[in-house]
């Protein structure tokens, strides 16, 4: 066949691919190193890294106040972080509020005050980095820093499956 | 390769690159549509009241909505 007797819709194909291959890149998944977050906080002055906690298991949650499984998991995960932390276990949850507006996610943690670090991303560039899909979305990041686990969404009964991923985290330690 | 066709590749190619902004509405984004003013199905409790008089009387189930609503929560 000569070149000239391929269509011309043809020929675009590989210019789509390319387009669709760049769009879908992969998420940030278990096994890979977490991306570098470093973020002000929502509620204090002074921005905070992921990398500071580096050495301790760490829960990374992507969340918002017009999201409702955000209502549940938020208490939940205080109430696992400050257990976990009392008995020994180096916990820490590290939450990232997307709201475009913080005040929003203020008036939100006013409600539901939490104990852990919540950061401020309105612009959204580290859900962006974490190809976060669906609110919430949340990361263990394992004490070397890579992604042990990826959770979307959120459910009362999800609390005991991430308490179990990090305990079992915990016991690999030295 | 004819006129037509250089003309066809010529137009068809800028419009694969401005596929790039063919971009779902992201998740951090979705605080607007989250608005309750913003579900599709302003009162679900009568939309389930219309989908079990369906369902009872004509043995259909389904179809009538996605779940969730505009935040992609669950």
């Amino acid at each position: 066949m000569k070149i000239n007797q391929i269509p011309s819709i043809l020929a675009f194909l590989p210019v789509l691919c390319l387009v669709l291959i760049v769009q879908g890149a992969s998420a940030a998944e278990t096994g890979d190193t977490a991306p570098a977050v470093q973020l002000p906080q929502l509620q204090v002055d002074g921005s905070m890294a992921l990398a500071d906690f580096r050495g301790r298991i760490v829960y990374l949650d992507f969340w918002a106040s017009w999201c409702p499984p955000c209502l549940v998991s938020m208490p939940i995960m205080n109430e696992m972080r400050n257990r976990l932390q009392a008995q020994g276990v180096p916990f820490e949850v590290v939450a990232v509020n997307v709201d475009s507006d913080p005040e929003d996610g203020i008036d939100f943690l006013l409600d539901k005050p939490v104990d852990f670090i919540v950061l401020s991303d309105p612009e959204g560039r580290s859900p962006a980095d974490y190809k976060v899909v669906g609110m919430p979305t949340s990361f263990l990041v394992g004490a070397d820093g890579v992604i042990a686990m990826r959770h979307q969404g959120f459910r009362r009964s999800d609390a005991q499956t991430i308490e179990n991923e990090i305990m079992k985290l915990a016991g690999g330690m030295p | 390769m004819s006129g037509s066709r250089k003309l066809l590749l010529v137009l068809l190619l800028p419009c694969s690159v401005m596929l790039s902004g063919c971009q779902p509405v992201q998740a951090w984004e979705r605080g607007v549509l989250a608005k309750p003013e913003m579900a599709i199905d302003a009162n679900p409790l009568e939309t389930q009241l219309n989908n079990h008089i369906y369902f009872s009387k004509e043995a259909s189930n389904g179809g009538h909505s996605a779940t969730g609503g505009g935040c992609g929560c669950n």
